[in-house]
């Protein structure tokens, strides 16, 4: 007997399952090697079950079982609920943060020259904190500040612009004292027009008083 | 490992370690049925844990004549599908194919030569999508055959139909199946 294509097709599975006696499978073999239309059919339905029993299962959402816990269980007060986080301690990243944030802590307080003995619980208190912060972001400012005026090119150029910035008593009394027989108080109120350096000379109290050079 | 059975037994005595024993053990396959049947991960964790409120419900209704534990809970899971279909084909809007239809990338693609984790994923949404082509019957017959791996007569006792037709609509379902995927440009090499 020879299938027809009706009968191939009502049978394939049969065929792949294995489930076609010897007889059934050379007639079915018979018909398909010579058939264009079966050949092609039974390469694709044999390629797609191939491929679905290669796909892996997809995972079920994380939080599945703990609903339907919940739902049939009840609620539950789970005590390691409250302690999940703490293997995230153990991460080498976590760990990495860590020791960089210990460490740029050990160098600012380096470098502000913090001791472990200064600080006391008073210190934690915000306003202490603020003012204290406050006062140094000044004398940082005012510290820079004197450092650039003190530099001799600095003076240099402040020196050569006195004249043309406060040309009035040069030009009213040209046969006044020249300005290198100032006393050094003069001197300092010349400078003090400089609102910067009247800025350093209120917040720095020993701040040394720069003599012409 | 703990036979289900005893599993069972336990969990008619009140044993809440036991339920959620089995509720682990088969979470992934209930879902991986209904995110299978519905296309939808949303409705299908949704209606993995109505099948799991029904089985707790009537866990004393299960008898070990019925057959394995995993064939009643994938029989469960089955009519409460069929129903939910029933309820929510109105809601479904039938889209063309060549609006929606994912396309297969080309083998050789000289751009990008995507991993197998990418490959693989793309073919579960192919799939995916070509069973959401097939009439409920035959897409239930061939998720437990070709993709729960069940035998014909387990999902002979899951579907309560005989045989013959079991057999035939595994046939058919694949046969349309191929024809859908063919038509997306999944061949054989």
């Amino acid at each position: 007997m020879t299938w027809t294509c009706v009968q191939i097709e009502e049978r394939l599975s049969d065929y792949l399952d294995g489930l076609l006696t010897a007889a059934e499978q050379r007639e079915f073999r018979a018909h398909v090697d010579a058939c264009p239309q079966c050949a092609p059919l039974l390469a694709q339905v044999a390629h797609v079950i191939g491929r679905l029993r290669t796909l892996e299962p997809e995972p079920a959402p994380a939080a599945l079982v703990s609903k339907i816990l919940d739902q049939t269980l009840g609620p539950r007060k789970n005590k390691r609920d409250w302690f999940s986080w703490l293997p995230m301690l153990w991460q080498p990243r976590f760990a990495m943060g860590t020791v960089t944030v210990l460490a740029t802590l050990l160098i600012i307080f380096q470098a502000t020259g913090v001791r472990r003995s200064d600080i006391t619980a008073a210190n934690l208190n915000p306003v202490r904190i603020f003012h204290a912060a406050d006062s140094h972001v000044h004398l940082a400012f005012a510290r820079s500040v004197k450092f650039v005026n003190d530099l001799r090119v600095v003076y240099e150029i402040q020196s050569r612009l006195q004249p043309a910035n406060n040309p009035a008593p040069n030009n009213a009394a040209p046969s006044s004292a020249p300005s290198q027989q100032k006393s050094p108080n003069e001197s300092q109120r010349d400078h003090s027009t400089n609102g910067s350096f009247a800025f350093v000379a209120t917040l720095i109290p020993d701040a040394p008083t720069r003599s012409p050079r | 490992m703990e036979p289900d059975a005893q599993l069972v037994q336990r969990c008619l005595r009140g044993e809440g370690p036991a339920w959620e024993e089995l509720v682990r053990r088969h979470s992934r396959r209930v879902y991986n049925i209904c995110y299978r049947f519905t296309g939808n991960p949303a409705e299908a964790e949704d209606l993995s844990q109505e099948v799991f409120l029904r089985i707790y419900r009537t866990l004393a209704s299960y008898r070990m004549a019925y057959g394995g534990f995993p064939t009643w809970l994938t029989s469960v899971t089955r009519n409460l599908l069929i129903d939910h279909y029933r309820r929510t084909r109105h809601d479904r809007v039938t889209d063309s194919l060549e609006d929606v239809m994912p396309k297969v990338e080309e083998k050789h693609s000289p751009v990008r030569t995507p991993d197998k984790a990418a490959l693989a994923s793309e073919l579960s949404a192919q799939v995916q999508f070509a069973l959401s082509r097939l009439s409920p019957d035959l897409r239930e017959a061939v998720i437990l055959r070709d993709l729960q791996g069940l035998e014909y007569n387990e999902i002979q006792e899951v579907l309560s139909v005989p045989e013959g037709t079991v057999k035939s609509r595994i046939n058919r379902g694949r046969i349309e199946l191929a024809r859908v995927l063919q038509e997306m440009g999944l061949r054989p090499e």
